[in-house]
């Protein structure tokens, strides 16, 4: 049966143990989303881009046409680091959102956030201890690497990362708490600032010098996405 | 007429002695008449040189200016063209912070950078909220109501003339407001968008009187300003010029009676004339270039905010003031506070699409004051906020969800609600800037930040915590979230009764050097459950009424009078 999104039962503390499933979503019909699923199958908000003021425009077409090669990680660390991400965000198939290069590039860049926690390196060495830490904590488990440990393994690390309860190798010269932070806050950035993730939430975008009218609760501008539950007739039935 | 028409035509009352919004062009967002913005020589001795083009410096340059004084003001950023430097994007606005490194440490580091730090012309106030409520009377003497914090040496009935005059010109919007000392708005409030009617029904069927606003946003004809478009980016950076910040309210007046604002400009000393214990100007250095350069001065104001005021007083060491300028008495970069800013969202059944509409929208002092009940001392505010995609993520991951779990959150975005507290925080002695071993790219040390709550702040938090779930409670969410944060700064050259205990005087001047000055959030004893920027401007107002009307006729009266060494 289609979910209905007005009840709660797909949220992941009311689910408990069942998680969250990503099954149960109508494919992206239109535009795309990562992995195309996502809860707006008719909404691409690059269909708008026309409407946004050029200099936005150009900044968010980059984050899709213009993706950049790796400059700051080694090829080693990508690795490490890339399975990480794709694990953290739950990417596990294409289209995935290139998280790890925007990351890189805002790195090799020196684009840094402005401060840096007494107890750690600079945010662009944190990144580098990282990579080193999680391919310490997959060998600890038995394993040649990070990237070529299994999923579970890869999430159960992940897991322990973010409980700071790593430890050895390199975890040793990081607050493991402050390194979960300096490192998400950059994963998160890259990846909802990407116009495929704004589809899957149905995030109007930049709505520059276009604006909203319609404010109040249910209420959508003629434009923006509205929720689908239905499965597609044209390919489900 | 104008005070009789005030209660009778909102949206109509265009403040006196300020012209910044006819000034600004229609059609374009950047400031006119930089191009003919009058220049002064390094060697020319300036009445006034201000640190910093924040809420605080550009007040004090364009009311002076107006006074008929020679002013320049210093700042590291860039002067902003709206049009030009900034986009409609969330991770698009990280040029808007100031980005240099900083280092934090402390049982409770605070995150700095874009929450709670501004870069470039108008300050931290280009990517504020809005919010602009005004401090309570009591925010003034917590230590004689309630035995915490300290007491400034100012009343809150010195700064209201000041409050209204500045809520004229940002314009600021809302309803009437009845907490604190009772008072109405110059603007009409803005209609919200559904997340905030969701969580306002709850707060009421919970008993929780909230109003709309007040926001520093034009809600009608404004000069120029354009009126909101209502498309949410109001910590990205106001687009649309709707959204007040010194960058629209104060900077064309200031520039069209004089002032020079030269920015991409680091202050890296103040310099003391060791023979007469007067400061005589600052060194600086261009961003772009990296040569350093000295611009004289008969006074200084300091307008850096609490960390960098701070760290430039520290870091004008001289054989008078060996551990820092103005720090006879180990003050300076002491009483750092932050308030406490945890954020509860609800999951409710219909789309609310939060990211309509500024983030801020409505609020409530209800728990502002002291209730000896709850077990703590002082209080807290309470006030919807919005995040976009990215800090909706950040409030996803706080909560404990990453990986599909974050994503099913994430996606559900469009169901939520959210509220944010601000709890005061105390005044403490250890939370303080220093400079720690490290320099940045101009050769100056770099600050350190080091922040520890005390039990009343955990209480307080945790009071406020459980207030924001229970309405959501009441309102019947069908799930909450929840993440701790902190926002703003103030505090770290606190203004006192004396130079053992504080920074500066009730005059903002620093004790021991007469014509060093401080204006901005750093000279403020205790920070209430307001944001502080409608107050930092205030007391900038207030602080160049005593300058200017001491002066005498003579033009350059004061100028003369402060080289003689004499009480402005």
């Amino acid at each position: 049966m289609a979910p209905d999104f007005r009840r709660p039962h797909h949220l992941p503390k009311v689910r408990g143990d069942l998680g969250a499933d990503p099954a149960e979503l109508p494919r992206q019909r239109r535009g795309k989303t990562p992995q195309m699923h996502g809860r707006y199958p008719d909404y691409d908000c690059l269909e708008h881009a026309g409407h946004w003021d050029a200099l936005t425009r150009r900044v968010v077409l980059d984050r899709v046409e213009q993706v950049p090669e790796l400059r700051f990680f080694t090829a080693a660390e990508a690795a490490a680091l890339g399975a990480f991400c794709d694990v953290v965000l739950a990417q596990d198939a294409e289209p995935r959102i290139p998280v790890l290069a925007l990351v890189d590039r805002k790195l090799a860049e020196g684009r840094l956030d402005g401060y840096q926690y007494a107890d750690m390196p600079d945010d662009r060495e944190t990144w580098r201890l990282v990579a080193a830490g999680l391919d310490h904590s997959a060998r600890e488990r038995s394993t040649d690497s990070y990237a070529a440990s299994p999923l579970e393994l890869q999430q159960r690390i992940m897991d322990a990362f973010a409980e700071a309860e790593l430890s050895g190798g390199a975890w040793e010269t990081l607050n493991v708490k402050h390194a979960w932070g300096v490192v998400m806050r950059s994963v998160l950035a890259a990846f909802y600032s990407h116009p495929w993730a704004w589809n899957e939430i149905g995030f109007g975008g930049p709505a520059y010098p276009r604006g909203y009218a319609r404010l109040g609760i249910g209420l959508s501008e003629a434009w923006e996405g509205d929720e689908a539950f239905d499965l597609d007739p044209g390919s489900d039935l | 007429m104008r005070r009789a028409g005030k209660h009778f035509f909102k949206g109509s009352v265009f403040p006196a002695d300020n012209d910044s919004a006819f000034l600004l062009d229609v059609h374009r967002r950047g400031v006119p008449g930089r191009e003919r913005m009058r220049r002064h020589r390094d060697e020319d001795e300036v009445d006034l040189l201000v640190v910093g083009c924040g809420a605080g410096g550009s007040v004090l340059a364009q009311r002076l200016a107006r006074a008929g004084w020679r002013i320049v003001v210093l700042d590291r950023g860039p002067f902003w063209d709206p049009d030009e430097d900034w986009v409609s994007d969330e991770e698009g606005a990280h040029h808007l912070y100031w980005n240099d490194k900083r280092i934090v440490g402390g049982q409770d580091p605070v995150e700095l950078g874009k929450n709670n730090s501004g870069h470039g012309v108008g300050g931290s106030m280009v990517h504020y909220a809005g919010y602009a409520p005004r401090f309570h009377p009591s925010d003034f003497e917590t230590r004689t109501r309630d035995g915490v914090g300290y007491d400034w040496p100012i009343a809150y009935w010195d700064l209201k003339a000041h409050y209204e005059r500045v809520e004229r010109e940002l314009p600021v919007a809302g309803q009437d407001w009845p907490w604190g000392d009772p008072h109405s708005y110059p603007h009409a409030p803005h209609p919200i968008c559904g997340a905030a009617e969701r969580a306002w029904a709850g707060a009421r069927a919970h008993g929780i009187e909230m109003r709309v606003g007040p926001v520093a946003i034009t809600n009608g004809v404004f000069g120029n300003r354009p009126h909101c478009i209502y498309r949410g980016f109001c910590l990205q950076g106001c687009k649309v010029n709707a959204k007040g910040s010194p960058l629209v309210t104060h900077v064309p007046d200031a520039i069209e009676h004089g002032v020079e604002i030269r920015s991409d400009s680091m202050a890296v000393r103040v310099e003391l004339d060791e023979a007469s214990g007067r400061v005589a100007g600052v060194t600086y250095v261009e961003v772009g270039t990296g040569r350093e350069r000295f611009q004289r001065a008969a006074a200084v104001a300091v307008c850096g905010y609490s960390i960098e005021s701070p760290r430039l007083l520290l870091n004008s060491t001289s054989k008078h003031f060996p551990h820092g300028l103005a720090n006879g008495s180990d003050q300076v970069g002491r009483y750092v506070m932050v308030q406490g800013a945890s954020q509860v969202a609800g999951r409710f059944p219909e789309l609310l699409r939060m990211y309509k509409a500024p983030p801020p929208e409505v609020s409530s002092e209800d728990f502002y004051e002291t209730e000896e009940s709850r077990g703590f001392a002082r209080g807290f505010s309470i006030q919807t906020v919005s995040p976009l995609p990215i800090g909706w993520a950040e409030h996803v991951l706080a909560d404990g969800h990453r990986g599909a779990a974050l994503r099913e959150y994430m996606r559900d975005y469009n169901h939520w609600a959210v509220l944010g507290s601000l709890c005061e925080l105390l005044p403490l002695p250890e939370n303080r800037v220093t400079l720690a071993d490290e320099q940045d790219q101009f050769g100056m040390p770099v600050a350190r930040f080091d922040y520890t709550q005390c039990e009343n702040d955990r209480a307080n938090i945790a009071y406020s915590k459980q207030t924001m779930h229970a309405i959501f409670e009441t309102a019947d969410a069908q799930d909450v979230l929840t993440i701790d944060r902190y926002a703003h700064l103030v505090g770290g050259c606190r203004m006192g009764f004396g130079p053992e205990t504080s920074v500066v005087d009730s005059g903002h001047r620093a004790w021991g050097v007469p014509n060093l000055f401080v204006c901005d959030g750093s000279v403020m004893p205790t920070q209430g459950s307001a944001n502080p920027a409608l107050t930092i401007m205030a007391l900038a107002s207030r602080l160049a009424g005593l300058l200017a009307r001491k002066r005498g006729s003579s033009q350059r009266g004061f100028a003369a009078g402060i080289r003689a060494g004499g009480e402005p």
